[in-house]
């Protein structure tokens, strides 16, 4: 693989593992979800550069729009996490739990 | 340039590991702030100046800003830095995963950099970026009506999420 290539694909990788080995916080794993995002914005932007190619330049710019919207959602699950338990810690979110 | 181009890469490896390795979160949003502006300058580096002025006005300027906020919901007493053992340990073991997938995976011409860019093209009025962009507003407009629609509507769906009360999605009593 192309070293560069290696480079967003391995953060990638470490961000979505990050997200899953979660441990006290939620914020913590919303961290991790923009760790993928700024990835995968920095692997569509190369790929019109490597194809030379203007029209796809849009698709970063739109993955970015839609990623504000999810962070914002959130985001706002966090709030109503700590204003509901006190705290964002993962293991307060325990409804499901047998 | 080349070994700029590669310093630029391992560093963006490392905010990301700097996150994964999850330590407290004060901790893990320089992570994210490292890792997106070393991202702008390899875009930079690459020639597209536009999209890397994008994120970072849009992502490190807008949503990372607000995130730095929110971290304030998660104050801990003993925040866990990355010199804690736990963090440690995580990291290492994330390191060493990285590290088997790439020797599993084979190094197929490693020794390419495999960056192109979009300097050597001869003399334009417009960059690349900017033109492609701008396809944003021309033949694009569908997807920026409904990228705007979406947008709006997250703003609704963060209203009703914290609306709270007794008419609120998340309560636990």
């Amino acid at each position: 693989m192309a070293l560069m290539h290696l480079s967003f694909y391995s953060a990638f990788i470490l961000s979505s593992l990050g997200l899953a080995f979660h441990r006290t916080h939620l914020i913590s794993a919303l961290l991790c979800l923009e760790s993928m995002m700024l990835s995968m914005y920095i692997a569509l932007s190369i790929w019109p550069i490597e194809n030379q190619s203007t029209s796809f330049t849009l698709m970063p710019v739109l993955m970015l729009t839609f990623s504000a919207c999810e962070a914002s959602a959130g985001l706002a699950m966090l709030v109503a996490s700590t204003r509901t338990h006190g705290s964002d810690h993962l293991h307060n979110l325990n409804l499901l739990q047998c | 340039m080349a070994y700029f181009m590669l310093f630029l890469g391992l560093s963006f490896v490392l905010g990301s590991l700097a996150v994964a390795s999850n330590p407290s979160p004060y901790y893990g949003v320089v992570g994210l702030v490292v890792g997106s502006v070393v991202g702008c300058g390899w875009l930079v580096s690459l020639g597209v100046s536009f999209v890397s002025l994008v994120l970072f006005m849009v992502y490190l300027g807008g949503m990372l800003v607000v995130f730095v906020y929110s971290v304030s919901l998660a104050a801990d007493p003993f925040p866990e830095a990355w010199g804690d053992w736990r963090v440690v340990g995580y990291g290492m073991g994330l390191v060493v995963v990285v590290v088997v997938g790439v020797v599993v995976g084979g190094f197929v011409e490693w020794w390419k950099v495999g960056a192109v860019t979009v300097d050597g093209g001869g003399m334009f009025a417009v960059r690349l970026d900017f033109s492609g962009v701008a396809v944003f507003y021309s033949w694009g407009v569908g997807m920026f009506l409904v990228a705007g629609w979406g947008l709006l509507l997250a703003l609704f769906v963060v209203l009703e999420l914290v609306r709270g009360l007794s008419r609120g999605a998340i309560r636990a009593v």
